[in-house]
């Protein structure tokens, strides 16, 4: 199991690194003299060759492209995200004071979603093809239909003039970040308990299921003993991939209604061509993602002895 | 997460490249939920193509007529500037249609060509393709995808080169599995003995065999991609002023809505309308294609 384990850990570090490369690609890629941007906003308008060198050097730019993609690529996780070209101070300080307004909004989101998903799951699970399954269905596709945006400006809406609340108050606190959440959740939700269905009904073949029954267990023991924890794998799986999915749509949810955090600051930073602010988000996403993949992958060998085995299920696979 | 995981079992995308296209269409167009689907789809396509052609010019302000409601002269209102909203929502149909489609077909022709490169040359391309794929669905795409907007800067162009550039690794995935079974073939194996030269074989008899199982794939991504490219056009990201587009539309919207919610119901509709039918549809493609359907 620990070679697995290992194995599975060195695959999220190439992933790490990979996408490392690729973002690190599109930053030095990116128009224009970073040493020149800074100096322009440090009130130098026409710098002198001589005061170019220096911040060159102070930023590490004359140094060859491989030490300076393990510069940079450490100094992530150091908490060096490099100087912002609009502002020219350190991103990491601006990211400070918005992500805890961004971790906020993903976390809020993250358990309305789990919440709904496991509801609606369990609720389509319950008796196939019955009528709560097939109010699970149309709630899920219609959930789906309906993109984040478009539920955000309508809960707006309902919310500023049909209720006539006025204006929505959104701080980055955890009072105000129930409708953000909500629009962010909603399709996420909507496609977990899709897969969590699916997983609950791939089970009635199963012998312990018949079992259970023969032996007088009720539908719900059935359900919340045997049913449900076997179906955790799979789910567990789509939750972790989408968890930091969430992530990349928080700048959606963001600019909706004016949440201070990352993501809608990464937005303003593209639109102002800021592509240290732009990749140190990215990265961020990036190492969020891989690394819940990895925590998720590793539950599930723990909870599911099946899964240590994967020579096993990768030849027993057609 | 995809929609698309959703709606098919993990796996499935190598079972829908093996598919046999005309069976399946008949047997889909026998249900009455992938006939609505397919309905839905002509109408809204057809409006894109049809509509502009008879609606008056999208951008033309009428500052005197600001925020007008539906009425007789504007069926579904005006906005800010007074356009009106029934021609940018019909004009706005061909943008965001239009360019969801191109990304669909650039993602497709990529993934179908890297794919079938990497999987009939094998050895190092084949590796290094292979693991270009796997690094890039090991990424969160609409993030990748931000970047590379930030990068190329905002618009209409760079943003659908940008959603290309990350959609191609799962259909070229699924081209790839498809070419490696192939080349194992009977017919194929005596062509290559009979001196059918490794690119003849590819291009005649690997390629084709991919192409539809890719085709499938990448429509039922379309809903997808239009959420996606109206997302980021709602960012400011895609489209620009004045350019009507779905997505940009509700953002401008957003601005007025306390005074003048109908605007929401044009692009809104639009964009439901779309998704509704293609998610329908990929549904009903599902359960017609599941092993033991149509018996």
């Amino acid at each position: 199991m620990l070679v697995i384990a290992l194995r599975r850990a060195g695959q999220a570090a190439m992933s790490a690194l990979g996408g490392g490369v690729i973002v690190f690609v599109l930053l030095i890629a990116a128009p224009g003299d970073p040493a020149r941007r800074i100096l322009n906003i440090r009130g130098i308008e026409e710098p002198d060759p001589s005061e170019i060198a220096a911040v060159r050097a102070e930023l590490g730019l004359d140094l060859p492209i491989p030490v300076r993609f393990l510069d940079w690529f450490l100094g992530l996780f150091r908490g060096d995200l490099g100087l912002s070209w609009r502002t020219g101070k350190p991103v990491a300080s601006e990211f400070a004071s918005r992500l805890p307004a961004t971790v906020t909004l993903t976390v809020a989101a993250l358990l309305i979603a789990v919440g709904l998903a496991l509801l609606l799951g369990v609720l389509a699970g319950w008796r196939p093809r019955g009528p709560a399954d097939h109010l699970s269905r149309a709630l899920s596709t219609v959930a789906l239909a309906f993109p984040a945006y478009l539920i955000g400006v309508l809960l707006l809406d309902l919310v500023a003039v049909r209720l006539g609340w006025g204006r929505v108050i959104a701080d980055g606190t955890w009072g105000t970040v129930f409708l953000p959440a909500f629009t962010l959740a909603l399709a996420s939700a909507a496609v977990w308990s899709r897969v969590l269905r699916s997983a609950l009904l791939d089970l009635d073949a199963a012998g312990f299921l018949r079992v259970s029954t023969a032996r007088g267990a009720s539908a719900a023991r059935n359900m919340f003993v045997h049913r449900l924890p076997n179906a955790l794998p799979p789910f567990l799986t789509v939750v972790g991939l989408g968890a930091a999915t969430l992530l990349g749509g928080a700048p959606i949810a963001e600019t909706v209604f004016s949440w201070p955090g990352v993501g809608r600051h990464t937005i303003e930073a593209i639109t102002a061509r800021d592509m240290p602010v732009v990749t140190a988000f990215t990265m961020i996403a990036v190492l969020a993602y891989v690394g819940v993949s990895l925590v998720v992958d590793l539950l599930i060998m723990v909870i599911d002895p099946r899964q240590r085995q994967s020579r096993v299920r990768e030849a027993a696979r057609p | 997460m995809t929609l698309f995981s959703a709606i098919f079992r993990p796996g499935q995308d190598q079972e829908l490249a093996a598919i046999d296209t005309a069976g399946v269409l008949t047997r889909l167009l026998r249900r009455r939920d992938a006939r609505i689907a397919i309905l839905i789809l002509t109408l809204v396509g057809a409006a894109a193509i049809l509509g502009p052609l008879f609606t008056v010019d999208p951008d033309l302000p009428d500052y005197g007529n600001s925020l007008a409601p539906p009425g007789p002269a504007h069926l579904l209102g005006t906005d800010e500037a007074g356009r009106d909203l029934l021609a940018r929502t019909l004009w706005g149909a061909r943008i965001s249609l239009g360019s969801a489609l191109l990304v669909t077909t650039v993602t497709a022709a990529a993934g179908l060509l890297l794919g079938v490169i990497s999987g009939c040359a094998g050895g190092v391309l084949d590796t290094v393709v292979s693991r270009l794929i796997d690094i890039l669905l090991g990424l969160p795409g609409l993030i990748v995808t931000l970047a590379i907007v930030g990068l190329l800067g905002p618009g209409f162009l760079n943003l659908t080169l940008a959603m290309s550039a990350t959609g191609w690794a799962a259909l070229a995935r699924l081209a790839r599995a498809s070419s490696r079974q192939t080349m194992h073939l009977g017919h194929v194996r005596a062509a290559r003995m009979a001196g059918a030269s490794l690119w003849r074989v590819a291009a005649g008899h690997v390629l084709p065999a991919a192409a539809s199982g890719v085709a499938v794939v990448a429509t039922l991504g379309i809903a997808e991609v239009v959420i996606a490219l109206a997302g980021l056009s709602f960012l400011g990201l895609g489209a620009q002023p004045p350019t009507a587009e779905w997505g940009t539309m509700l953002a401008d919207a957003r601005q007025t809505l306390a005074y003048a919610p109908w605007q929401i119901l044009g692009p809104g509709t639009g964009l439901v309308a779309t998704v509704l039918a293609a998610t329908m549809l990929s549904e009903a493609l599902r359960d017609v294609t599941s092993p033991g359907a149509g018996q």
